[in-house]
């Protein structure tokens, strides 16, 4: 059995495809304007990487927040479904998920691969990879660095406004009164850490979670959420593809 | 699911209602608005009045209302305020009874809704019935009764009629008809699966305070009939409950993507839904006091303590077999919003999933909540 999940995220378009439980390929775009277009790219090219025929693809299975234009998929489900499973798959003992991609993030309880309970941010970009971009932006340092530099921080400076649009101007002002660099990315960073973690509270994460989606590649994030939380965070080596690969195995179970 | 003719009966029903209104205007008859279940309808009735509802469930009328009001605030406040100023609702032709009120009657309930009495009392005369907001301590009745007794009072100025204890009496029995004949349309939601959905269900409740009642009662008797005449095939369905804030009329969002992605909703806890009708009035007391006692229980999140809305819930989730409840509430309604978490434990001890979905009447986020109801029903299959 051979299946592909992709996953049609806000900010980047996702596919892995799997051949008897085992991860053949995987892709990472960023999704632009059209996600349908974008899905089809990803597609396309997850197929070339693996070096299988179209014809022997099994199922496709979409997921994420366009999952529905994704026209030629066989089957669609919800993120938060897919993430469950594709984390479990990478970790089994796993029991919580923290998800922050470009536009919303997502605590999530599991018990075996499947959600029992689970919250979302999604009405407003603070704790989102949104904020980061925009705030780094202010910041002029480039999103890659942006974790980095907050580790080098020994004052982060205290940021209180959650709204991104006021919290780029806060960092502005922080520039302005002479503030480090460092200092304001550690304060930013610390903002949606606070954020986040209340969340994984509230949903009762405690043990063996992980952390996934774009902003998992932010050591600074992941260290300030470890530090929130008191515990250490699963962070896969491709924590993108979590929802993609879930989408790939989920199908394969349902078919 | 084949439509229901009871159902076209009810879409069709509000041109007839307000050409029923003007030609009552026309008679000397004075016409009432009201916005909330605190405020008794039998009163109104037997002063010789006709009362039409001024919630407000639509988006177009928010920018009208926020020249006046602030923009954080509750949705619903926003939109009734919004129509009441504009006589309409900027152009949607369904609205026009907004324009034909002769006096508000209005009730103390959230902070929202009372400060914004305040400014509505410029552009129409408006009648505030105070409410105990901590119904089982020992002075709540009679203060309540004491308020009952100054509204009739008030209603009987604005229509020169008397209220007679026989006037009282007789619309007493009629709305409890009312009250019987909707347990008996939401017992048959108790089917699995029912044969009728919920957001049908809804559009009928929509429209409870703004029929006149014989208008409902005849509507609610063909509905009756026909759902249980109506046969379905058996496909069990999940079941869902709503617990929450009050859907009004051209608000329907949250129901419509629930039933869409498969699952059917059995029953609103809800000011459209259970909490207008499940108690009945004594039919065997002095019916002004017969009116505070039932009036006054109304487990709305304005009351404090209110366990009898959480021992409520518990009982609807029981009676309905619920699988899941959507406890829904609108930005910015303090009271349902923080009392979604003594709600959410209550459920969660009884093992029952909620998902809660903060809203208001704007389109913008369908594609989240669609995501929240698809991982709910995933997780519950």
């Amino acid at each position: 059995m051979i299946s592909v999940g992709i996953y049609s995220g806000s900010a980047t378009t996702k596919a892995v495809l799997i051949n008897c439980n085992h991860i053949v390929a995987q892709v990472i775009l960023p999704t632009a304007f059209d996600f349908l277009a974008a899905s089809e790219k990803a597609y396309k090219n997850v197929l070339a990487n693996s070096g299988i025929a179209e014809e022997d693809i099994n199922i496709v299975s979409a997921t994420g927040y366009g999952r529905n234009s994704i026209k030629f998929a066989d089957g669609t489900i919800s993120e938060i479904t897919a993430h469950g499973m594709g984390v479990y798959y990478l970790y089994p003992d796993v029991n919580g998920i923290i998800d922050i991609g470009g536009q919303d993030s997502k605590v999530i309880s599991v018990n075996d691969g499947k959600v029992t309970d689970f919250l979302m941010n999604d009405k407003c970009a603070a704790g989102t990879g949104k904020f980061l971009e925009y705030t780094a932006r202010a910041l002029e340092v480039p999103i890659e660095e942006f974790g980095l530099l907050a580790l080098s921080s020994k004052k982060p400076a205290s940021i209180s406004s959650m709204c991104t649009v006021f919290a780029e101007s806060e960092a502005i002002s922080l520039r302005a009164r002479g503030f480090k660099k460092e200092d304001i990315a550690a304060g930013l960073i610390e903002s949606v850490s606070r954020r986040v973690a209340g969340m994984a509270r509230q949903a009762g994460l405690k043990q063996n979670v992980a952390f996934v989606g774009g902003v998992a590649k932010n050591i600074g994030i992941k260290i300030a959420l470890e530090k929130e939380l008191g515990i250490s965070l699963y962070v896969p080596p491709n924590p993108q593809i979590t929802g993609a690969l879930g989408a790939a195995l989920i199908n394969r179970e349902l078919k | 699911m084949k439509q229901l003719n009871s159902l076209d009966y009810i879409k069709n029903s509000y041109k007839a209602r307000i050409s029923q209104i003007a030609e009552e205007r026309k008679t000397g008859k004075k016409i009432v608005g009201t916005f909330c279940l605190f405020v008794p309808d039998e009163i109104i009735f037997a002063a010789g009045s006709d009362r039409i509802i001024l919630c407000g469930g639509k988006n177009e009328t928010m920018s009208i209302a926020e020249q006046y009001l602030p923009r954080n605030i509750c949705p619903l406040v926003k939109s009734s305020f919004g129509s009441i100023v504009n006589n309409s609702c900027s152009g949607v032709k369904s609205c026009s009874h907004f324009g034909m009120i002769d006096m508000i009657v209005a009730e103390n309930t959230c902070d929202s809704k009372k400060k914004m009495y305040e400014l509505l009392g410029d552009y129409v005369s408006t009648y505030v019935i105070d409410l105990p907001q901590r119904p089982d301590s020992s002075d709540a009745l009679n203060y309540f009764l004491r308020e009952l007794d100054k509204f009739k009072d008030a209603m009987e100025q604005l229509t020169g009629n008397k209220v007679t204890v026989e006037q009282l009496q007789k619309e007493i029995t009629s709305l409890n008809e009312t009250r019987q004949l909707l347990h008996r349309l939401y017992d048959l939601r108790k089917m699995d699966p029912p044969s009728i959905n919920g957001v049908d269900v809804l559009k009928v409740m929509q429209k409870q305070y703004f029929l006149s009642p014989d208008q409902l009662k005849e509507t609610l008797r063909m509905l009756i009939r026909e759902v249980e005449q109506f046969k379905v095939d058996w496909v069990h369905k999940p079941r869902r409950m709503i617990s929450g804030c009050p859907m009004p009329g051209g608000n329907t969002k949250v129901p419509e993507i629930i039933e869409s992605k498969g699952g059917v909703i059995v029953a609103e806890e809800s000011c459209t839904g259970t909490r207008s009708f499940w108690d009945l009035v004594d039919e065997n007391k002095d019916p002004m006091l017969a009116l505070a006692e039932r009036y006054i229980k109304i487990p709305c999140s304005c009351m404090s303590p209110n366990n009898r809305r959480i021992d409520n819930i518990l009982e609807l989730a029981r009676e309905f077999k619920v699988d899941g409840v959507v406890y829904y509430t609108l930005q910015f309604c303090h009271g349902y919003n923080i009392e979604k978490y003594k709600v959410q434990q209550a459920l969660k001890k009884k093992g029952m999933p909620v998902l809660a979905i903060e809203t208001d009447y704007s389109d913008s986020d369908i594609e989240q909540i669609e995501l929240r109801v698809d991982a709910f029903m995933e997780m519950l299959s």
